[in-house]
């Protein structure tokens, strides 16, 4: 077996520099290169180029493990063994958005140039009822039954015919113990006046909301409207009264990192990689609750490569891959063996022992999914958080 | 004739690309989307939307206007002194300084708005400047700081609006002033007029010109940012384009984005208007 180890992650320095560089202006030119390598645009994955033979991958940025000297990344490793070429684009950020953009396409029945897509549970859900994805060929991968049993049948997708679990993740809090000067306990310190302006949630209506309502003591895989109320009203009053520093995607990373934010809203994996560089960060699940989701692969109506999607799912569902690339992201492995093999490697020991990566019994006492939304309901809630979060 | 057929390339570019889109966003405005995840829509006459974006957004609208009135008068504080520089102490450097002006426009927008999150945050160097003066709690005061922060506050989204426009106040009005006869300014000396008084009476109404255009070239632009406040701002700094973008690409309401987009279009027109009344676009030394 070949070493596994956490990802020196060269593309997330390459960022954050990007990010938090000063003087950008001056390095203005060399910026816009970098920029303007555009959505095909990832280090190391030797994508490129046009072509009718090629397998298109939409996932949301620092999402597997890249190419490091003499560690190729999953990417070109998939290709070097099956010989199937990979464009791995990195453009799903919000994933309304990137259904914004891709809806016209699928509404009138064309394909897209995306032969599978990357996108978190609630919205997988939304893309199986509108019809607009096609059956994964799970009979072509027979590492699916790998599959956690957690993660089987979901609420969007209850027959598993359609969607395959990416990766799994926690919400819940992260912060700066230096920057609190204390140990949190829960999402009541978010409201703490000491950390005003120095707290930042998610735009993901599901995980800040989950969160609140868990705190409030509300059933969130049952979700009503009524029961929303408290919470969103609580949040409201947060932003006006300046508690609230910012409505944030990834980008809370930046803001922690840079000592802007004293806590926040935040995804567990990301919040464990960027421990790895700064150690006063802490991840909270907090003992109201914590939002447990899922990332799925989809296949959008219309591919052309079913038997290279065939491939990459079972690639990616080889127990031995998928712990390479959870070594990395430091997410919730859908894929079972992954943490035996973490466990065989000293590098790579301690993440098998991590219960963010892994939850024990206890951590899964405190994990729920936020149950679905009826479309109107869906409406009325995300006209709601937009007033809170854009007005 | 030959000089309007000259002009159809032109033209057509304008009509296509512009204009008829334009007309199409009126049906868009007054329609009702067909599904709840589709950006189809069906007319409907629906003139409520338009008293519905402005019962929720009238705040944002007058945010956006004031955000960018502030960013403007800003600018022109810094735009006039260094203008003047350029023309009347540049001399033969004077290519060069206009390239400087012009050349943090060369990067992104997004590139400058993410560079400012590092130089405005709470460990930056202007917010250490601000401290070792001893003016937090002077600015704390007066609203410029919010708990001593400037990230994310509707300061730091004005800082990045002024920087943005910067350039289109300097240039036009430095094309404006290579039009005053620096003899005139000898003569106002000769006369003892003193450096403001000079100001006042000489270059200033002779500027005039370049002052419309550049207004009207940075007016505009910074009422509908989007990156500025979403990048500097908190969620109490949203501007117009924000909602705007929400409404479109989050709750797929894309005709209350158009009707939204149109209001906002209608008052920038205003401004227009009420801008070049009085003063014919001839005299606008556009650069």
């Amino acid at each position: 077996m070949k070493e596994i180890r956490p990802h020196p992650r060269g593309r997330r320095s390459f960022l954050r520099r990007l990010a938090l560089g000063a003087g950008a202006a001056a390095l203005g030119p060399a910026l816009l290169q970098a920029c303007g390598r555009g959505p095909g645009g990832r280090e190391g994955a030797d994508g490129g180029g046009a072509g009718g033979g090629e397998l298109v991958i939409s996932n949301f940025p620092l999402y597997i493990d890249v190419n490091a000297p003499g560690a190729p990344g999953s990417v070109s490793r998939f290709q070097k063994d099956t010989g199937i070429r990979v464009r791995y684009v990195e453009d799903v950020n919000d994933v309304r958005q990137f259904f914004a953009r891709l809806q016209p396409q699928l509404a009138a029945g064309r394909p897209l140039a995306q032969d599978l897509i990357v996108l978190t549970g609630w919205m997988a859900g939304r893309l199986i009822r509108l019809g607009w994805v096609e059956p994964l060929p799970l009979a072509e991968v027979p590492n699916a039954r790998y599959l956690v049993p957690s993660l089987r049948k979901p609420s969007w997708d209850p027959e598993q015919r359609y969607s395959l679990p990416w990766q799994s993740g926690i919400a819940g809090i992260a912060y700066n113990i230096k920057a609190t000067g204390r140990e949190l306990r829960g999402v009541e310190d978010l409201f703490d006046p000491a950390l005003k302006g120095r707290v930042s949630a998610l735009l993901e209506m599901r995980d800040t909301m989950g969160l609140l309502m868990l705190a409030n003591g509300q059933d969130i895989t049952r979700p009503t409207w009524a029961a929303a109320q408290p919470s969103f009203k609580r949040l409201e009053q947060a932003r006006k009264d300046g508690q609230i520093r910012r409505f944030t995607g990834n980008d809370y990373q930046n803001d922690l990192l840079a000592g802007n934010l004293a806590a926040c809203i935040g995804w567990s994996g990301d919040v464990a990689q960027l421990a790895m560089e700064k150690p006063d960060l802490r991840f909270l699940v907090p003992d109201s609750g914590g939002v447990l989701w899922a990332d799925v692969m989809l296949m959008p109506k219309g591919t052309r490569h079913r038997q290279e999607v065939a491939r990459w799912l079972n690639w990616v569902y080889e127990p031995v891959e998928a712990a390479r690339i959870a070594a990395a992201v430091q997410y919730i492995s859908p894929v079972e063996g992954v943490r035996e093999v973490l466990a065989k490697d000293p590098a790579t020991a301690p993440l098998a022992a991590n219960p963010l990566m892994f939850p024990d019994a206890a951590m899964q006492k405190k994990l729920h999914v936020f149950g679905p939304l009826s479309d109107q309901e869906e409406a009325r809630w995300e006209e709601r958080f937009a007033q809170i979060t854009d007005g | 004739m030959w000089p309007w057929l000259l002009l159809t390339p032109g033209l057509l570019w304008l009509l296509g690309l512009y204009v008829l889109p334009l007309l199409g966003l009126v049906p868009l405005s007054l329609s009702e989307p067909l599904s709840r995840f589709g950006l189809d829509t069906v007319f409907r006459g629906r003139v409520a939307n338009y008293t519905e974006v402005l019962q929720a957004y009238g705040p944002i609208l007058v945010r956006s206007f004031s955000f960018a009135t502030i960013a403007t008068a800003a600018g022109l504080v810094l735009a006039y002194p260094l203008a003047f520089a350029i023309r009347f102490r540049g001399g033969r450097w004077q290519p060069l300084l206009i390239g400087l002006v012009v050349l943090p426009s060369l990067s992104s927008f997004l590139v400058r708005a993410i560079a400012w999150t590092s130089l405005l945050g709470d460990n930056g160097p202007v917010l250490a400047l601000v401290q070792s003066l001893g003016l937090t709690d002077g600015l704390n005061g007066l609203g410029v700081l919010r708990d001593g922060r400037l990230l994310n506050t509707p300061a730091a989204v004005i800082i990045g609006l002024t920087n943005n426009l910067l350039p289109f106040l300097v240039l036009p009005l430095v094309v404006a002033m290579q039009r005053i006869d620096p003899r005139l300014l000898e003569a106002a000396a000769d006369l003892h007029a003193g450096p403001l008084r000079s100001f006042a009476r000489v270059v200033w109404p002779l500027s005039l010109p370049g002052l419309g255009a550049g207004l009207l070239l940075s007016l505009i632009p910074a009422a509908g940012d989007v990156v500025n406040p979403r990048f500097l701002g908190g969620p109490n700094d949203r501007m117009i384009a924000n909602a705007i973008e929400n409404l479109l690409l989050v709750q797929l309401q894309a005709p209350r984005a158009a009707a939204l987009t149109l209001v906002l279009m209608a008052l920038i027109t205003v401004a227009v208007v009420l801008q070049l009344r009085g003063r014919g676009l001839q005299e606008l030394p556009l650069p």
